[in-house]
């Protein structure tokens, strides 16, 4: 098995470089270009416009010259030679021949050599049509075969994973897979097998190739040797309709391109943003697009009967909607959610909720977060950029390989490139592999690991040395559910006196950020403004019109009303507090006691089976808008599809209601409600949906910019044309003026003290990344992938209890499950995996009891 | 002597149906009487089996990509493995196509690999409802003898079968089923039948063949 080196010398600097490149002249094909000194040969022809053939070559992976394809003549003092352009570096005055006769020679003899044991059953290879191997056999290959031989056979496919199949025949051993799994994700689970003519990718023996980014080595196959299963025979390439977006299962938004057939997602792939996701995907991402084509899901509006739900006309369902939350004083009505619809649904809510309804109660997080504030508006803020330009990265939040794995990725690649990594976790994570130092502490005793690193504790000394080369990037959160929410803060606080700070919040769920943003919070109004901040809200009354006096309440506060009461209705949007709440009992208790409850879902949920009225939504790939991600980068999602059966998008409902309620919402236009928001909101401002679609070169753009300024505002007609399209002055455009006087939000942490606890068991309680959750339950491909759920012990707490791995322990009294002893869990600590069928109903608290089941007989 | 054409002229008109009474009439006692089609007429498709009853379709698409006129809809899917419906991986277990839309150009036929879908001299396809000239799986597959079937017509008096039989050809331009003797050679392959059909080398020798019959 191959490990990652750790060297930070004689390592090619990747593509981007940190420093203004230097740059050198070199000749292709007798035309002088220039190129960036130490560039591969390929890349720099390429960018010269002289495309040079290649399977092996991968910007993002190391060279490894393997396919031969790339050879091109280069002058040495010798004459000149063949080469691999992808193997080698420009060098001033480099003389290269990509065209010469020798290299044509050399190209086709290659490319006759790998079709020798190519099956050519392209007809039924889910690669051809968009298959380099195809490609360049056209471009560059001989045309015909001498091989009359019978080809080398090999069974297929085999399935290396749930997710992937292999299909050794039309394998051409280039390694980018291997590299993949090796290098980028740090899974080394597939290698070469055998020798010559029988040399085959395998996986090793009873371990199956069970990667969180399996899918990724199936998009960079350059043939079809390495297929997923759920896209196997579903399309062919020149049936797909492709629709660029953002993925939005974590709150990384990585860049993905939706492609559909006959009106179904058919497959999701990685799109290059260099700055987000380097074009990797989780395969989370790209295997979860079965919950949309799900046939459970909710089609039409659902009213609750006494036996169940009955279906009922989206006029009916308005009507009910409007006419019983109209009989309520505005502050009786609270919403949960919205982190998992768009910035301009979050923003419809957010105005819905705070001028038709007349409530401040609205919170997107479902007490799973950490103060709002801290998440919107943290300063300084990183960027996802600035972990690549860190010296020292900090990670104190949520495992990112199982939550946030592109991000697990980027911090990955700093790492290769040569950063330090110091992660605290109170258990093992995907990171520690890596890291330079890993502080493990038992679970609720954050502060103390704090208070050391603050105080120069003497344990500390060796993480302080390494924490003390700045620029030291912070990536802050919640380790657990059960951990105090506080903790991040203090987290952040302590991150905040490094060198070269600068603090980045891992919030978990989809497009949370933008719903904070757009003032899904209790302490928040769109645009980071605090609703404390009067200046700032005086401006957004004189849009909105007035706000309500009364305090928000968050989701806790709102789901103890409702059963003290004080709240009679509740608006859950795409919320299932039932599941993600901390305490389920309470908020099952709280959805039972409300006078009245509406369910913005696409699935009947454990919490939207106690709604009175359920409306369906449209889910990701349905919707269009803009969504902002963990370091405040607005993009774009698009909508490939039609919502299915009667769902709709959250704004057009809610101006339905709104309507019906007497009121004015917004438009139904995404467009104009994007724009709606460049003016309200002070972070946002100048930033509309058509703006980044057309002028923002694809990457988004960080909120607050200095660049959104320039942004011009489009009429909707003109959203749908092309970037030449654009109306200039006289055509009726123009430029968004800010608001003058109103600026966003910065939020500096503070050190909470967070109180240890001292019981003598303590819960680490965190999802994995395959969870309970809707979407990952409704999703074919990867709803058997959830691992069977344990209970964590450390051995000596073993011991004591006197279990053994497998021995059933029962923790809280109400949890039954085996026990896995882990050196890596601290001592009193018991880690359970949250939002897991089997642990379904456990209250999120600090401290649990344990209790071995004695064998009665 | 204008006067004299002029006199005449009108009179040559009436030689031209003089003539042709002679010659008999060109219309047909259709459908009592049927012309003989053209060996390469482009009449509706079928779907082909090999001897062994498989289904020669793979699902591949090709013809569904290569259609102008956008009237074929297939889908593959993994084969059976202990009941295979094609030899190979993947068979079509979705084939339509739209004959109202469809031009019987041929390019499905001339991108098919496997020769699974050949065009017959069957046209008579009148129907009274526009779902039925969406012809699936059921109406394109031939019989395990390699007769087409032909749904909703079973009893039509308007097939002749014998016709059908005689055969009608498609032209390959490449080596039919890639073997290394048809390489570069134009020939004919006999479709509506089971089987792999030797390519007549009619096309490339100069002589090509035609039915002694066809009219001309």
């Amino acid at each position: 098995m191959r490990s990652m080196p750790p060297s930070k010398e004689g390592r090619q600097p990747l593509s981007d470089t940190k420093n203004a490149p230097e740059m050198v002249n070199i000749t292709i094909n007798g035309i002088q270009h220039e190129a960036v000194a130490g560039e591969r040969v390929i890349i720099a022809a390429e960018k010269a416009g002289e495309y040079i053939p290649r399977f092996c070559h991968h910007p993002k992976l190391d060279p490894v010259g393997k396919c031969r394809q790339c050879l091109v003549e280069v002058e040495g003092p010798r004459g000149k030679q063949l080469l691999p352009s992808c193997a080698i570096y420009v060098t001033d005055g480099m003389v290269i021949d990509t065209q010469s006769d020798v290299v044509k020679k050399a190209q086709k003899g290659v490319l006759e050599y790998l079709l020798i044991n190519h099956p050519l059953d392209c007809p039924v290879c889910d690669k051809a049509g968009e298959c380099p191997l195809q490609d360049q056999t056209m471009t560059h290959g001989p045309g015909e075969s001498r091989f009359v031989e019978a080809k080398r056979k090999f069974k297929k496919p085999i399935p290396v994973s749930d997710l992937v199949l292999l299909d050794r025949e039309r394998c051409i051993l280039c390694d980018r897979c291997v590299r993949v799994a090796d290098q980028i994700a740090g899974d080394p689970l597939i290698t070469f097998n055998e020798r010559g003519n029988q040399t085959q990718i395998l996986t090793f023996p009873n371990e199956p190739f069970a990667s969180y980014f399996s899918g990724n080595t199936v998009q960079v196959c350059p043939v079809g040797a390495l297929t997923s299963t759920d896209y196997r025979f579903r399309a062919r390439p020149w049936d797909l309709e492709i629709t660029p977006t953002v993925s939005l299962r974590d709150t990384v938004h990585s860049n993905a391109e939706i492609n559909t057939s006959r009106g179904r997602v058919i497959r999701v792939y990685g799109a290059t943003n260099d700055h987000v996701n380097d074009g990797w995907l989780s395969d989370k991402d790209r295997f979860s697009f079965g919950a949309i084509n799900s046939d459970e899901r909710v089609t039409t509006p659902l009213r609750k009967t006494g036996t169940g739900f009955e279906e009922i006309t989206w006029a009916d369902a308005i009507d009910t909607v409007s006419a019983r939350l109209g009989a309520m004083i505005g502050t009786e009505v609270g919403s949960i959610g919205g982190a998992n619809n768009t910035n301009e649904e979050a923003y419809a809510l957010s105005k819905f909720m705070r001028t038709v309804i007349g409530s401040p109660h609205v919170d997107a997080q479902l007490g799973d977060g950490f103060e709002p504030q801290l998440a919107a508006a943290v300063i300084p803020r990183a960027k996802i950029d600035d972990i690549d330009a860190a010296t020292t990265i900090l990670v104190w939040g949520p495992d990112l390989k199982e939550r946030l794995p592109v991000l697990y990725l980027r911090v990955r690649k700093a790492v290769r490139n040569g950063a330090n990594l110091v992660v605290v976790a109170p258990t093992r994570t995907g990171l520690d592999a890596i890291a330079t130092h890993v502080i493990r502490y038992r679970a609720g005793s954050g502060q103390d690991v704090i208070r050391k690193l603050a105080n120069a504790d003497k344990s500390m000394t060796a993480i302080l040395e390494t924490l003390a080369e700045g620029p030291v990037v912070t990536l802050f959160g919640r380790t657990s559910i059960a951990e105090d929410p506080r903790l991040a803060e203090s987290v952040a606080a302590y991150g905040r006196t490094l060198d070269g700070a600068k603090l980045m919040p891992l919030l978990q769920r989809a497009n949370v950020f933008g719903a904070l943003d757009m003032g899904l919070a209790p302490n928040l109004l769109p645009g980071r403004i605090s609703t404390t901040d009067t200046d700032a809200s005086s401006h957004i009354e004189e849009t909105w019109g007035p706000l309500p006096d009364a305090l928000g309440r968050d989701t806790a506060a709102m789901l103890s009303g409702a059963v003290s009461g004080d709240i009679r209705a509740l608006i859950l949007v795409g919320a299932d507090p039932v599941r993600d709440f901390p305490d389920p009992q309470a908020a099952e208790k709280a959805l039972e006691e409300a006078e009245f409850v509406v369910a913005i879902d696409a699935f009947v949920t454990d919490s939207s089976r106690h709604a009175d009225i359920i409306l369906p939504a449209a889910l990701w790939s349905e919707v269009e808008g803009t969504v902002t991600n963990l370091e405040g980068r607005v993009q774009v999602v698009g909508a490939a599809l039609p919502p299915k059966g009667q769902a709709r998008s959250v704004i057009g409902m809610l101006n339905d209601i709104a309507t019906s309620m007497g009121a004015e919402l917004t438009s139904f236009d995404v467009s104009v409600v994007s724009k709606e928001i460049a003016t309200v909101a002070p972070a946002y401002q100048g930033i509309t949906r058509d703006g980044i679609v057309f002028t923002s070169s694809g990457a988004g753009i960080v909120v607050p910019s200095q660049e959104a300024e320039i942004i011009v505002e489009m009429a909707p007609r003109y959203a749908s044309m092309a970037p030449d399209a654009v109306p200039t002055e006289a055509s009726g455009s123009a430029v968004i003026v800010p608001a003058q006087g109103t600026q966003p939000l910065g939020y500096i942490p503070t050190d909470q003290a967070v109180p240890m606890v001292t019981d003598r068991y303590t819960l680490h309680y965190a999802p994995a990344m395959y969870d309970d959750g809707v979407i990952t339950r409704h999703a074919p491909s990867i709803a058997d992938l959830v691992r069977d759920p344990t209970v964590g012990l450390n051995p000596r707490d073993a011991s004591i209890l006197a279990v053994a791995n497998g021995s059933i322990v029962v923790v809280d009294g109400s949890v039954e499950l085996p026990v896995r002893i882990d050196e890596a869990v601290p001592e009193g600590s018991v880690v359970l995996p949250f939002n897991h069928a089997a642990t379904k109903g456990l209250q999120a608290v600090p401290a649990v009891t344990v209790e071995p089941i004695r064998d009665e007989s | 002597m204008s006067w004299l054409s002029d006199l005449l002229g009108p009179l040559k008109g009436f030689l031209v149906p003089l003539r042709q009474i002679r010659k008999g009439p060109v219309t047909r006692k259709y459908p009592q009487v049927k012309r003989v089609k053209p060996q390469r007429f482009h009449g509706r498709h079928t779907l082909n089996r090999y001897p062994n009853g498989m289904e020669k379709c793979i699902g591949c698409e090709l013809c569904a990509g290569v259609c102008p006129a956008n009237c074929i809809y297939v889908r593959g899917k993994d084969n059976p493995p202990d009941n295979p419906v094609s030899p190979g991986e993947r068979w079509g277990f979705v084939y339509e196509i739209n004959m109202l839309r469809c031009i019987f150009c041929a390019m499905c036929v001339e991108a098919c690999p496997t020769q699974a879908i050949t065009m017959t001299h069957l046209f008579e396809m009148s129907v009274t409802n526009r779902d039925d000239a969406i012809y699936t799986r059921t109406e394109l597959l031939v019989d395990r003898d390699g007769t087409p079937n032909y749904p909703p017509h079973e009893d039509s008096p308007l097939t002749n079968l014998e016709e059908l039989r005689k055969g009608d050809g498609w032209m390959r331009a490449t080596s039919p089923s890639g073997r290394r003797e048809y390489e570069g050679i134009v020939a004919w392959t006999p479709s509506a039948r089971t089987g792999e059909l030797p390519a007549e080398r009619g096309q490339s020798s100069g002589t090509p063949q035609v039915s002694e019959d066809a009219d001309g």
